[in-house]
């Protein structure tokens, strides 16, 4: 695997929530509109990748038997500063996320990368995987949100763009219209991957 | 043994440069989250509690110190000051009070003559629907014209007398402070 390859897995091959079914928690309670889920997609994607670094980095210097409770400070570090930068210049995002950020302590996709790849790989390679891996995550928490809000609110990046009579299906803001929202797009994602299949013969 | 040794100080050393590069990162935001609070928190019932001045009462903001806590912190109280040409006429000040899910915070404008001018809730933990109504205009509006020296009573919302009460218990703690530090306050 090149360091290409390690970034562009994160986009189609492994895409989270899809693929590596991880961080569903945040997926499905932060993507009520579509800048809601970019927001919190590109919080993950800065923890990922340098939570990915440092772990690569120290990965000679950290025991084996303390490696889980090291990655865990060096994760919770760089979100308490992510939670801080937020709350000092984007304060309107940090109130709509609110519990969401904290949280992205204990969120698999980061724990997980650290884990099965950073601790393992050099630092170059772990940099590439965190920004594919935090890419992906954030486009599909993009896609996901735009989703739930056209349906959801009729608007698009806080713009009306559904015609004068639509009438909002406020089932889609809410936790069961995330489900079935995220059910649809992994049966698209299905359908393409196996149309795709057939193709390559 | 050696190898616990390392445990410990890695750990260690991990936690300490963590620690360290956090409590830099806190210093460096501290202002501007105190800016962000007060801008997106206070800055609405502070616009509405006062009118008809001609200064930034968010910019123009100062601090007084109205007592201590048991460890002998001083707790300062923020003042907004309303001035027309350079002179204060009116104050807005914030009060809490015990609710329903919590403490209600209460923005409350007063001039200077000790009148009360309107009140604005700046957080609340009420119960949505319920509690929650002490919000509207239509509450807040039955304090508009009290005065410092008079007891704070106006008739509550049926279904929600705790919350009635936390916004009266803040709004008469506003207003103490108004009697108390008035020196201060309108200087």
């Amino acid at each position: 695997m090149t360091i290409k390859d390690e970034f562009t897995k994160g986009l189609w091959q492994t895409i989270p929530p899809f693929r590596l079914v991880l961080g569903l928690c945040p997926t499905l309670a932060t993507t009520t509109s579509g800048l809601n889920g970019m927001g919190m997609g590109l919080a993950t994607t800065f923890v990922l990748v340098f939570s990915n670094l440092f772990v690569s980095l120290l990965r000679r210097f950290i025991p084996n038997q303390v490696r889980i409770a090291s990655f865990i400070v060096i994760i919770a570090s760089f979100v308490v500063i992510v939670e801080l930068v937020m709350q000092a210049y984007f304060y309107p995002l940090f109130k709509i996320l609110g519990i969401f950020i904290p949280l992205i302590v204990v969120n698999c996709i980061i724990l997980g990368r650290a884990e099965a790849f950073a601790s393992k790989q050099g630092p170059l390679a772990s940099l590439a995987d965190g920004l594919g891996i935090g890419l992906g995550f954030t486009i599909s928490l993009f896609v996901l949100g735009c989703i739930r809000e056209l349906l959801g609110s009729g608007t698009l990046l806080d713009i009306p763009v559904m015609w004068s009579t639509f009438e909002p299906f406020t089932f889609m803001l809410k936790p069961p219209g995330a489900f079935v929202a995220l059910g649809i797009l992994l049966a698209a994602m299905n359908c393409i991957s196996q149309v795709q299949a057939r193709k390559g013969g | 043994m050696r190898d616990i040794l390392k445990m410990i100080i890695v750990l260690t050393i991990i936690g300490a440069v963590s620690g360290l590069v956090l409590s830099l990162v806190y210093d460096g935001t501290k202002a501007p989250i105190e800016y962000q609070t007060i801008k997106f928190v206070k800055e609405p019932a502070v616009k509405k509690v006062l009118t008809g001045y001609d200064n930034d009462p968010i910019a123009d903001r100062k601090k007084i110190t109205i007592g201590e806590d048991e460890k002998g912190t001083p707790i300062d109280l923020i003042i907004f000051p309303a001035k027309k040409q350079g002179a204060t006429f009116a104050v807005a000040l914030e009060g809490k009070g015990k609710g329903f899910g919590g403490l209600i915070g209460v923005m409350v404008g007063v001039s200077k003559d000790g009148t009360l001018l309107d009140i604005g809730i700046t957080s609340h933990s009420e119960t949505p629907g319920i509690g929650a109504r002490v919000s509207e205009t239509f509450f807040t509006d039955r304090f508009k014209g009290l005065k410092t020296n008079q007891e704070v009573k106006v008739d509550g919302i049926s279904g929600a007398t705790y919350s009635s009460a936390g916004v009266m218990a803040a709004v008469t703690q506003a207003l103490g402070y108004v009697t108390t530090f008035s020196k201060e306050i309108f200087s």
